[in-house]
């Protein structure tokens, strides 16, 4: 039992089969969290190192429950205050970390491709926990694991991914991994959020939120990164709200019922209502529960164990 | 010194010895007989396989980071590796530090290239330093040697100042060499904007940056009535914007770099950081353009946007790695690897330039000044070792068609 790939760089790169034998393990550790004893000892003998170069809270908490409910020696390290201040380069940073034996990387940085770079100079196995805005595959595992579950099958399922497409991380392994799973994948928001040859990649472009929301089963709405205010891409959060904020009229005036997912965390107010984000059609926390499932499924895949240890 | 070259095949039009295999024999920098089975007792006899030997090759875009960043290449270095590659003549890129914009660091290039086989020929910087503010002192760095003026890698991207550029340099008869990005519009990019940037999620620099670049700096000559090289044009529509251009009559000409001949976007595909180059590589269809537009002349020259850096430079993500690669030693294989023809590889490493730039005709005949290149282009040779300093070399220990023999130039051969 064991992935096509070595590493969990990103989404691109995995087979249908892969993403399937995932959610199979997601679905046994998914209940071994339902349990009292929350555990198994399957990775007792590995160290894993979350590596965060970049703020994370909710991503890395999710990891470090997965990895130690696996029994997995946990080192947390965040760039603040580190040696990379001090102009240390990612390959001695990270062969200082294999040095102490440590066997497994979980990996978040702000440049795109850095896992890939990475994987080219240590022996370890990755796992991509964002980098830059290319890719988050074990979101987008997670998202497609709740869509499943409560949807069932993904083939053929409507979903419309709403937000800052152009730098969304998330954005782009939810297209990669929906495809893979025969889901068909719209993408709305202010053109300027929008890659202008995102189409290529196999979705469709709708600018009216509306009109995207009215055509489907599942709402994916990113967050809206404050940080990039900076940027002339929109103009004021009070615009961008009041056109592509999605509240409970809104998705009153559907005609049907729709999921509404968030990534997290959620500006409420901007691009989501509280009236949406806490009501029946929210899967969010859905969305954080399975998260830590995923995570341990394909931290134990890629540890090569052959059993879980029980 | 005599030199004696056996059975090479003569390529340069402007000789009357244009295709013909016979033997050179150089002595003390000048060609002293053109002859069939020329015996003579020499210091250097060059022979082999399937020789040709042309006017020396001139490289008109090339960083040896001398001064200032010596670490990443020398001026010696630099000099060694393109006497490998084939070059006599090589143009230094002003983007050192301290910048060559002044008369002194114009004359310190040229004494450091005094005793060499190659010469160099610096080219000046536009701007005060290459900050793109204020002219610097072109006529008396012209006066002084140089021999074409540009910001290098820093295009200049103010309309304006770019204008009062391009007529300056009239009174002197001048030429300013134009790298075209919009720096504005390549913003934070990192490779070339399209289906594979999408793919990879990396920010992308669009085609755009390049081609209202050339649509404005041709805008701007056509009103100054000045002279313009574009080096490293990559984009099939600012192509056909300079085609245009010549068709109409104004003094425009450009090259192209290797990589753009040979490579395409989907090399980015593993985020390495080599392919990491300025302007970024494009599209297959773009590439396919660029041997067109060389093939139907409307490039003129090849550049080779030599652009040595360290191991540390480059071993980085790709975010916050240099950009460039070093390939002048590479620049012939990888022209016979894309298929140009011997013949149209001299016309624009050898023939245009020297026209363009006013470098002199060296043609090979008997009684002249002897600026030879000696190379093999049916030669296989694998690439072990290379005389730069640099790390970012492409196909390292790969095996490379096109071999280059040396040259002959100021009465060396190297």
């Amino acid at each position: 039992m064991s992935l096509s790939v070595k590493h969990l760089l990103g989404i691109k790169e995995l087979q249908t089969q892969d993403i399937e034998q995932i959610f199979q393990t997601a679905d046994n550790f998914k209940q071994v969290l339902q349990r009292q004893i929350k555990k198994v000892p399957a990775l007792r003998d590995t160290t894993v190192v979350n590596l965060f170069f970049e703020n994370s809270t909710r991503t890395r908490i999710s990891f470090e429950l997965a990895e130690k409910r696996l029994s997995a020696d946990t080192v947390n390290f965040s760039a603040s205050g580190s040696s990379v201040s001090k102009g240390e380069t990612l390959i001695d940073t990270v062969n200082n970390i294999l040095a102490m034996k440590v066997d497994m990387i979980v990996m978040r940085h702000s440049a795109s491709g850095a896992p890939w770079f990475l994987a080219q100079h240590v022996d370890a196995s990755i796992i991509n926990a964002g980098d830059g805005t290319n890719e988050h595959p074990t979101q987008a595992l997670l998202d497609a694991y709740s869509i499943r579950e409560k949807l069932g099958d993904l083939k053929g399922k409507r979903v419309t991914i709403i937000g800052d497409i152009m730098h969304s991380r998330v954005a782009l392994s939810n297209i990669f991994c929906l495809n893979k799973l025969g889901a068909e994948v719209t993408v709305s928001g202010p053109p300027t959020l929008i890659p202008k040859y995102i189409q290529d990649l196999g979705v469709k472009v709708e600018y009216d939120v509306k009109k995207a929301l009215q055509n489907c089963d599942v709402a994916n709405v990113l967050r809206i990164q404050l940080e990039r205010q900076h940027k002339p891409l929109f103009s004021t959060l009070r615009e961008y709200s009041l056109y592509y904020g999605i509240n409970k009229d809104m998705l009153d005036s559907l005609q049907k019922e729709i999921l509404i997912m968030h990534p997290g965390p959620i500006n409420r107010g901007v691009e989501l209502n509280s009236d949406v984000a806490d009501s029946a059609n929210s899967i969010i926390l859905d969305q954080v529960e399975n998260g830590v499932a995923i995570r341990m499924a394909v931290i134990y895949l890629l540890s090569g164990k052959t059993a879980l240890g029980e | 010194m005599l030199v004696l070259i056996r059975k090479a095949r003569i390529e340069d039009t402007h000789s009357d010895f244009n295709g013909q295999v016979i033997d050179i024999l150089v002595e003390d920098g000048k060609i002293k007989t053109i002859s069939k089975d020329i015996t003579a007792k020499v210091d250097t006899v060059i022979e082999g396989d399937n020789i040709y030997v042309s006017p020396g090759w001139v490289d008109i875009f090339a960083d040896y980071r001398e001064p200032g960043l010596e670490h990443k290449e020398t001026l010696e270095s630099g000099m060694k590796a393109a006497a490998a590659g084939g070059f006599t003549d090589v143009f230094t890129v002003p983007n050192t530090q301290p910048a060559i914009s002044t008369k002194s660091s114009v004359q310190y290039i040229l004494q450091k290239a005094k005793g060499h086989a190659v010469s160099l020929h610096p080219i000046g910087a536009a701007t005060q330093n290459v900050e793109g503010k204020v002219l610097a002192e072109m006529m008396d760095m012209q006066r002084h040697g140089a021999i074409a003026f540009s910001d290098g890698w820093k295009p200049i991207q103010n309309a304006g100042l770019m204008l009062k550029a391009l007529e300056y340099v009239k009174s002197f008869n001048g030429i300013l060499i134009q790298l075209p990005v919009d720096t504005a519009l390549a913003a934070d990019g990192l490779m070339h904007e399209g289906p594979v940037s999408t793919r990879l999620g990396m920010a992308g620099i669009p085609a755009l940056a390049e081609t209202i670049m050339v649509h404005r700096d041709i805008e701007l000559l056509r009103y100054t009535g000045s002279r313009l090289h574009i080096t490293g044009v990559s984009t099939a529509v600012a192509l056909d914007m300079i085609r245009k251009a010549k068709k109409e009559g104004l003094d425009i000409t450009c090259s192209v770099t290797p990589y753009h001949l040979t490579l395409n976007d989907e090399m980015l595909q593993s985020y390495s950081s080599l392919y990491k180059v300025s302007p970024p590589l494009r599209p297959e269809a773009d590439r396919l353009a660029m041997i067109e537009g060389l093939k139907d002349g409307t490039i003129d020259c090849i550049a080779s946007h030599h652009r040595p850096h360290e191991w540390d430079a480059k071993a980085k993500e790709f975010e916050y790695a240099s950009d460039g690669l070093a390939i002048q030693e590479i620049v012939f294989s990888m022209l016979i690897g894309a298929g140009i023809a011997p013949e149209l590889i001299v016309k624009t490493m050898s023939d245009n330039p020297r026209r363009i730039f006013g470098l002199g005709n060296v043609k090979i005949a008997e009684g002249a000044a002897a600026s030879l290149t000696i190379f093999q282009p049916a030669v296989a040779r694998t690439l072990s070792h290379t005389k730069s300093i640099a790390d970012n070399i492409l196909y390292r220990g790969k095996e490379l068609k096109g071999n280059v023999l040396g040259i002959v130039s100021n009465s060396i051969f190297e």
